[in-house]
């Protein structure tokens, strides 16, 4: 299993009032596999797709990603992981507005070579500890140049139907233009994992569907593993498997009838 | 890191007007201290320059030494004299010695015995006028006299003494009490206390009267050395100039003379008091136009803490990218950098703007307060104001304008070190959920 969960939960305190975002989620999704996650507003399905994504910590339980057990309280650790393990999609797009098509798939690739030459330096330095870190950063110890960068992002881009207005600025283009360079900027540090959330929601249903498709597509052809979470049955349909997540429990085929 | 420089770039050209201003206001602070350090600079070159031309910095005087406390004098001796003469880089020596005459008419006569290489000492002055030097003092020509360029004047009007004519006068001998220099030919009447003051007769005769100096030698009657000492019977010169074969070592021949237990002076002195005078009022003038620079530093931080709010969606999007902490803190940082820069590069360029208009419009008011003419006040006595004239009273040197920029530079960096590890420390999803 390339994500596991076990007695995740994760308890919100709303003034004096404890809420529960999530309540003891144990998930697993096998590596290659294209998972939606379903429920109403504040189920808790976006806060499992944060903790799966090292954004947030959660109260209780343990993550394993990838067959390691994520170490929330180590910041470096999960910074590593957001880089070379995940890649987000948003529902709102969320891209740097001053930067062209390219450049934003090129923004996290600057993290990522930065930090492998330090990675390396640090993990020599302090021995042992974070593994996880350190097998990252030789597993890809070439440094990649800029232009080597650019180029990478225009296959990318190509690669989601993107090729032609690559140098244009995301106020330029259209909502599932804009969503298509997201995947691509996920898609970046190579991560096995792509986490989206509610990627169709700001977009009509023919553009939804466009892009479902490539995300489809990525886990069809490249075997990227995909989570993806939505409030739209339709589009849940159309993905291998669906989790139900109510009132931050996984509820086992309410659904069921009217997803067949 | 190139990378980190093209974005910050990038992230201040959105908000071009937002920069410039920031900018500006960091480039006037800059420039306020350049200004005033320039005018500080330019004003001791120019007093340190008057000093150089109107005085003779390879030569250093040497006067008796008092020890500090004791009050216990050490005399130049002729074995001094050899020791000093004796010292590296010493060219030569010119001792001289005071004395004071009074005429049959009590006129009283300040009275210098000095060697020929007296004259070489004082570059400028010491020219004659009319007749001729006497020569070593021993002899026929021992009661020679040549007349500085005041006396003369005072002696052919109250005497109706010329060149040529001879004069009997008489020399006034104190005890121990009242010896030492005889310099103040009229101060020594009152302190015969020390016993009676006995005089000596002697005839003199005029070979030679001198151009006018404009120093303390229009009031002197020069004697030779030899005689001078025959005559007022001290075993002790009065004084010495030293001459130094170079300038640069006119500190170490002083410093050795001072080992000897004399006391020395050089021009080197009255430079160093310029340097440490301007100093302090630079430093302090500097200090308040420094405000300017808080202020300015005060900008940066209020901006980048905008900047911050304003991006922390963006912040937030950046961590879940992968960005890590210190990532986040370089980006920040990165723009304080080229802010610091281009504040630093206008700065400087503010700054010459300023030099200028300090010259172009404080000189004249400048001049007239220090008085222009050169020969009376207090900037007078350095020829301050007439040298203001000719030169510059800004001087804008490379150090200066490094040191300005370096300000912006660390300024910027400093102020915006908290605003960009506030940024760091950001929670990715809470700043993600920000609008």
């Amino acid at each position: 299993m390339i994500i596991e969960t076990r007695g995740l939960r994760k308890y919100y305190w709303l003034g004096r009032e404890k809420v529960a975002a999530l309540d003891g989620v144990n998930l697993g999704v096998e590596a290659g596999e294209f998972v939606s996650i379903v429920g109403p507003s504040g189920s808790g399905k976006s806060t499992l797709l944060n903790v799966l994504g090292c954004l947030d910590a959660p109260t209780g339980g343990a993550v394993f990603l990838d067959g390691e057990q994520v170490d929330y309280k180590n910041k470096r650790s999960l910074v590593a992981l957001r880089r070379k393990v995940v890649g987000f999609v948003f529902q709102t797009f969320n891209l740097l507005p001053t930067l062209n098509a390219v450049e934003n798939v090129v923004y996290p690739m600057i993290f990522n070579t930065r930090e492998k030459k330090k990675g390396e330096g640090r993990g020599k330095r302090k021995g042992e500890g974070r593994s996880e870190s350190r097998s990252e950063g030789r597993s890809e110890s070439r440094s990649e140049s800029r232009s080597e960068r650019r180029a990478k992002a225009r296959r990318l881009l190509e690669r989601v139907g993107l090729g032609s207005r690559v140098e244009h600025l995301p106020s330029e283009l259209s909502g599932g233009e804009q969503q298509r360079i997201a995947v691509a900027r996920a898609l970046a540090n190579d991560p096995k994992i792509i986490l989206a959330d509610e990627p169709t929601g700001n977009l009509d249903s023919r553009t939804g569907a466009k892009i479902l498709e490539l995300l489809k597509r990525l886990n069809d052809e490249e075997g990227k593993t995909v989570v993806m979470v939505t409030h739209d049955l339709e589009s849940a349909k159309r993905t291998g498997k669906v989790v139900e997540i109510l009132d931050g429990r996984i509820s086992d085929g309410r659904l069921d009838g009217r997803l067949q | 890191m190139k990378d980190l420089f093209a974005l910050a770039c990038r992230q201040l050209g959105r908000k071009k007007l937002r920069v410039f201003l920031i900018v500006l206001g960091i480039a006037i602070g800059v420039a306020a201290v350049i200004g005033v350090t320039s005018l500080g600079e330019g004003i001791r070159v120019q007093a340190v320059e008057q000093i150089k031309a109107s005085h003779d910095l390879t030569t250093v005087a040497v006067s008796a030494g008092v020890e500090q406390g004791t009050g216990s004098v050490t005399l130049i001796t002729d074995s001094k004299l050899k020791a000093i003469e004796a010292e590296k880089h010493v060219l030569f020596v010119a001792p001289f010695v005071k004395d004071a005459f009074v005429t049959q008419n009590n006129t009283y006569l300040a009275v210098t015995g000095v060697s020929p290489d007296y004259r070489r000492v004082q570059g400028h002055g010491l020219e004659l006028a009319e007749g001729r030097w006497f020569d070593k003092g021993e002899g026929e020509g021992s009661n020679e006299v040549v007349l500085g360029y005041g006396v003369a004047k005072r002696l052919a009007l109250v005497e109706g003494l010329e060149v040529g004519d001879e004069f009997a006068v008489k020399i006034r001998l104190y005890d121990e009490y009242g010896g030492g220099t005889g310099g103040e030919g009229q101060g020594q009447e009152g302190q015969g206390w020390g016993g009676h003051p006995k005089d000596k007769p002697a005839v003199f005769k005029i070979v030679g009267r001198l151009k006018s100096s404009a120093d303390e030698h229009d009031n002197q009657v020069f004697v030779a050395i030899a005689r001078a000492k025959e005559l007022d019977e001290k075993e002790a010169y009065d004084g010495v100039f030293v001459k130094v074969d170079d300038p640069a070592f006119a500190g170490s021949v002083r410093a050795r003379v001072e080992g000897l237990g004399l006391s020395a002076h050089s021009a080197q002195d009255v430079i160093d008091e310029v340097n440490r005078l301007m100093l302090a009022v630079t430093v302090v003038l500097g200090f308040f136009s420094g405000i300017s620079l808080v202020v300015g530093a005060l900008m940066v931080v209020n901006t980048m803490i905008i900047s911050v709010y304003e991006r922390t969606k963006e912040i937030g999007l950046s961590k879940a990218l992968g960005a890590s902490d210190s990532d986040i803190l370089k980006m920040f940082l990165a723009e304080c950098v080229i802010i610091g820069v281009l504040g630093g590069i206008l700065g400087d360029l503010l700054g010459l703007c300023f030099a200028w208009l300090i010259d172009a419009v404080g000189k004249p008011f400048l001049v007239s307060a220090l008085g222009g003419g050169g020969g009376a006040g207090g900037g007078g006595e350095l020829g301050l104001g007439a040298g203001l004239q000719a030169g510059s009273i800004t001087a804008v040197t490379p150090e200066i304008l490094a040191v300005g920029f370096a300000f912006s530079l660390v300024l910027s960096v400093v102020s915006g070190l908290y605003p960009a590890r506030r940024a760091a420390r950001l929670n990715p999803l809470d700043a993600l959920r920000q609008i």
